[in-house]
């Protein structure tokens, strides 16, 4: 009996002690590691051949070359590093590669830095809108969708201009990857700004070949940088096909109900001052028919809100008439971005961008089947018809 | 050889002298007993003469460990000045001899009289404290009263202190501590079983449980493992605990000991064993569970709501306490996508210029935590707080300023050495502590599939343990949700009617 406690005591100390043959079995310290915060890619704007794509003149054809830029994110800049350096330094790191092919470029970093980067906190991926324009997104994302150490949640943005420059800012503590994700929040506060899109949501799109929207960022010449409209991906091509601007993407945000929080901004009839309608909740309902050959859609915008501001000092808000006709001026306001927006979408893009052939999937699977080839094209030419209804519910405690 | 046979023939005699009888010769006998014990210094021969008869007469005691008082006002004075007063006219005595019966019955004024018939038993019983009377003719010795041992107040529990509950703990008489039992409620059903243990110097052992409650076959197999204790000595009640768990090898304890009354009364009725051994505030309860460890008395007087919550919490403590610096570095080593970015960020700056990777630095702060509490405990009382101030200074604030330790490593031993303490079982915060180490090499390994591991090596041992052929976990297993009121939570006592089935076989109900 004892012997057998012994001989298993050693048996067990044995196969305990062939673990520690493994060491320190794929770890890596956290300090050692370059976090990678946010990524950008550009079309290569210099067109000299280096030496490895002159060299290659009997080898594949040339092809489009990206730039790369990833956001670090390093120790030294965390914390104590700070301290004790004499110049201010940045709170980021930028270093940029070209090369035709994501990976490789991104393992060409190597040369130039000391840490070992590591994406799993990676927040941002900015497309350069040229970039988007001449390459397939599904064939430029396709690394970060099928890269384990990228998480799903990363962020996806179109820059109208080089997508590198809005990874920098003037201001030297402030990490610009931080300050886009944090930016998207704002969300819910106006209905300029898209709902966030990650990498799962898009690689969702990008398969099922329907057009989609994307958050355009937009950098200035002094550092700065800004949330302006929209992109539109084509569901077909999977390339850029245009922008949106703000009040283009206000109406669109109405048309598929997303938005959280918002304003109006309508203008009293009589008296021709402003009177602002803020958005406390908003729905939005896209009704499909089908007559025959004829698709046709109906949309129906319900909201609540309250009177966040008015100049009409004439008036007071509790009158039902004066509520009456701020609701009315209001819901004009609203017809009116809808009108413009839907008329760009259709005629101008060609494209749906607000989800109405999802909606016509879900009503008519049949007739979808049928159409949904060539759905952007059919989508240009059908008939919507929209409906806004606004309620205001509170007035805020100006009045007495 | 022939030699060697004569001694031993000679120590043979010896011990064959002193185990015939008393032969009722006043000089042979007290000679005989001379020759067991008369050369302590401690032992004392007092000679003298019943009152007024001229009847030898001697009493043998142990100085300090008898009862002086006794021995002057209830034996000496009875014997000398009031015999004299009031029995020499007796017919018997006036013949110049005494009879035992008569002392017995009529002289002495002392409850406890028992008789020994020969040298080897009277000297053992003086020897604990007996006082003994020997007198001419009468053939056995007399022993009178019981020992007056040392034994200090009773105080509040030192290692089991409580903001609510009785203050009163267990001390290191026996006496004291079963009439503590006793005195917890008029319960008849309490049984107390008396026990020798030690094979050379006997201790006095008892076992107590209900006799309604308690299961027989409990009882019987802790009444065995008792009975095959076979040991020289036995001087604290951690040997018995030793000597009858389960598993030597188990890094938990599978017996429950404390100074608390209140917490071994509320054991046996709930069915369990008490055992208790003199010469210690410890008493042992048995069986026990892991659960038991992370109750507190405290838990059942206080109202349900802190109690839930408190040992939620307490609970929440254990965890941390085997698993903090584990996680730490699994976190740190191995998944840093895991940390939220803010926190890996800060994480990365304040171990930035840190020499050793997360685990050697974890085991530095580990092993001198261990060391200053083992320090701690050592220490002469006036300078302990003294000493604790430049540990603490030197560990925490020192090692960080030379940038050998980071400051969250810090945070984190800290966090994890309080939480140890948070098991009001001390046996069992040791274990975790234990354990703790073992996670660490774990989670330095293999990272966080390390811990996962460790944890189900763990929990494969645990699921074999028994404490006293109750499992050890019960009741997570075997699976009883009735028990599972009183496990990580507390229901209100209302709605905890039920007893736990695990250890309670008799009795499905609390009365009341």
């Amino acid at each position: 009996m004892k012997h057998v406690t012994v001989r298993n005591l050693l048996i067990s100390l044995l196969v305990l002690t062939l673990l520690s043959l493994t060491g320190c079995w794929s770890s890596k310290e956290i300090e050692d590691l370059g976090l990678v915060v946010g990524t950008s890619l550009d079309l290569d704007t210099q067109e000299e051949s280096r030496e490895e794509s002159a060299g290659q003149a009997g080898g594949p054809p040339r092809r489009d070359r990206i730039t790369i830029t990833n956001q670090f994110v390093t120790a030294e800049t965390t914390g104590k590093g700070t301290k004790n350096a004499s110049s201010q330094p940045k709170a980021y790191n930028n270093v940029s590669e070209t090369g035709d092919a994501i990976l490789p470029t991104l393992r060409n970093m190597i040369l130039r830095i000391e840490k070992r980067a590591f994406d799993e906190h990676s927040k941002v991926i900015i497309i350069g809108g040229d970039l988007a324009r001449t390459l397939d997104l599904q064939k430029i994302l396709d690394f970060f969708i099928r890269e384990q150490e990228m998480r799903p949640s990363c962020l996806l943005l179109i820059a109208q201009n080089r997508a590198s420059q809005t990874l920098d800012s003037k201001k030297p503590m402030e990490v610009p990857a931080f300050k886009l994700v944090e930016m998207t929040h704002g969300h819910g506060r106006t209905t300029k700004i898209l709902p966030p899109a990650t990498l799962t949501k898009i690689e969702g799109k990008l398969h099922s070949g329907t057009s989609f929207l994307l958050q355009n960022v937009v950098s200035s010449a002094n550092g700065d940088i800004k949330f302006e409209g929209a992109a539109v991906i084509e569901g077909k091509t999977r390339k850029l096909r245009g922008f949106l601007n703000e009040k283009e993407l206000e109406g669109l945000t109405w048309i598929t109900g997303e938005g959280k929080g918002g304003l109006v901004k309508s203008v009293d009839k009589k008296t021709g001052e402003p009177i602002i309608y803020e958005v406390l909740s908003m729905k939005s309902k896209i009704k499909p028919r089908v007559d025959g050959n004829n698709i046709s859609f109906k949309i129906e915008i319900e909201s609540e809100g309250r009177i966040a501001e008015h100049w009409v000092v004439s008036e007071k808000t509790i009158e039902t008439d004066f509520l009456k006709r701020a609701e009315k001026a209001a819901e004009e306001e609203v017809e009116r971005l809808v009108e413009h927006v839907l008329d760009k979408i259709q005629h101008e893009y060609k494209t749906d961008v607000a989800g109405f052939g999802n909606r016509l999937r879900i009503a008519y699977p049949h007739v979808w089947k049928a159409v949904k080839k060539d759905w952007d094209q059919t989508f240009s030419e059908v008939p919507i018809r929209y409906e806004v209804n606004l309620t205001i519910k509170d007035y805020g405690t100006a009045d007495e | 050889m022939k030699q060697h046979e004569n001694k031993e023939n000679n120590t043979w005699n010896a011990a064959q002298a002193s185990l015939e009888p008393f032969t009722g010769n006043f000089a042979l006998d007290l000679e005989r007993v001379r020759k067991e014990i008369g050369h302590n210094s401690d032992v004392h021969f007092r000679e003298f003469q019943i009152g007024g008869t001229g009847i030898c007469a001697a009493i043998i005691f142990v100085d300090g460990l008898s009862d002086k008082e006794l021995i002057d006002k209830h034996i000496m004075k009875s014997l000398m000045m009031s015999f004299s007063e009031n029995h020499h006219q007796e017919p018997s005595i006036v013949q110049g001899a005494v009879s035992k019966e008569y002392i017995k019955n009529q002289v002495l004024t002392i409850g406890e009289v028992t008789e020994a018939r020969h040298a080897k038993e009277l000297a053992s019983k003086i020897l604990t404290g007996s006082t003994a009377l020997l007198m001419d003719g009468v053939q056995n010795a007399l022993i009178l009263g019981r020992t007056k041992g040392k034994s200090r107040n009773m105080e509040e529990p030192s290692s089991e202190p409580l903001v609510r509950g009785p203050r009163l703990g267990f001390t290191e008489s026996l006496r004291d501590n079963t009439a503590l039992l006793r005195q917890q409620g008029g319960n008849s059903n309490l049984s107390i079983l008396k026990f020798q243990v030690g094979e050379r110097s006997k201790k006095e052992l008892v076992i107590a449980y209900m006799k309604d409650l308690a299961d027989p076959a409990l009882v019987e197999e802790v009444r065995e493992r008792i009975k095959k204790i076979n040991i020289d000595d036995v001087p604290e009640s951690g040997y018995v605990e030793q000597l009858i768990e389960d598993n030597y090898l188990s890094p938990f304890p599978q017996v429950q000991n404390t100074e608390r009354p209140d917490r071994v009364y509320s054991a046996l009725m709930e069915g369990r064993v008490a055992i208790l051994l003199d010469g210690t505030p410890f008493a042992l309860i048995v069986p026990v569970s892991l659960s038991m460890m992370l109750h507190s008395p405290e838990d059942y007087y206080d109202r349900w709501i802190p109690s839930f919550l408190i040992r939620l919490l307490r609970y929440f403590a254990a965890i941390i306490s085997l698993f903090g610096p584990s996680l730490y570095i699994s976190f740190v080593s191995f998944h840093q996508g895991l940390i939220p970015t803010k926190l890996a960020l800060s994480i990365m700056g304040t171990r930035e210029g840190v020499p050793f990777p997360a685990i050697i630095e974890a085991l530095i702060m580990e092993v001198s935590i261990e060391i200053l509490r083992e320090g701690g405990l050592r220490l002469p009382r006036p300078i302990g707080p003294a000493m604790g101030i430049v540990g603490g200074l030197v560990i925490g604030e020192a090692a960080v300023q030379a940038g050998i330790i980071s400051p969250i490593m810090v945070i984190v031993v800290a966090l994890t050495a309080i939480s140890s303490f948070a098991v009001p079982q001390y046996s069992a915060g040791i274990s975790f502590r234990m354990l703790r180490f073992v996670a660490m090499f774990f989670a330095a390994v293999y990272g966080l599939y390390g811990v996962v591991l460790f944890f189900l090596f763990l929990c494969s041992h645990l699921v074999r343990l028994k404490s006293f052929g109750v499992p050890f976990i019960t009741p997570v297993v075997p699976y009883r949700v009735s028990d599972w009121k009183d496990l990580m939570i507390r229901m209100p006592l209302v709605k905890m009617r039920r007893f736990r089935k695990a250890i309670q076989k008799k009795d499905s109900m609390r009365k009341g």
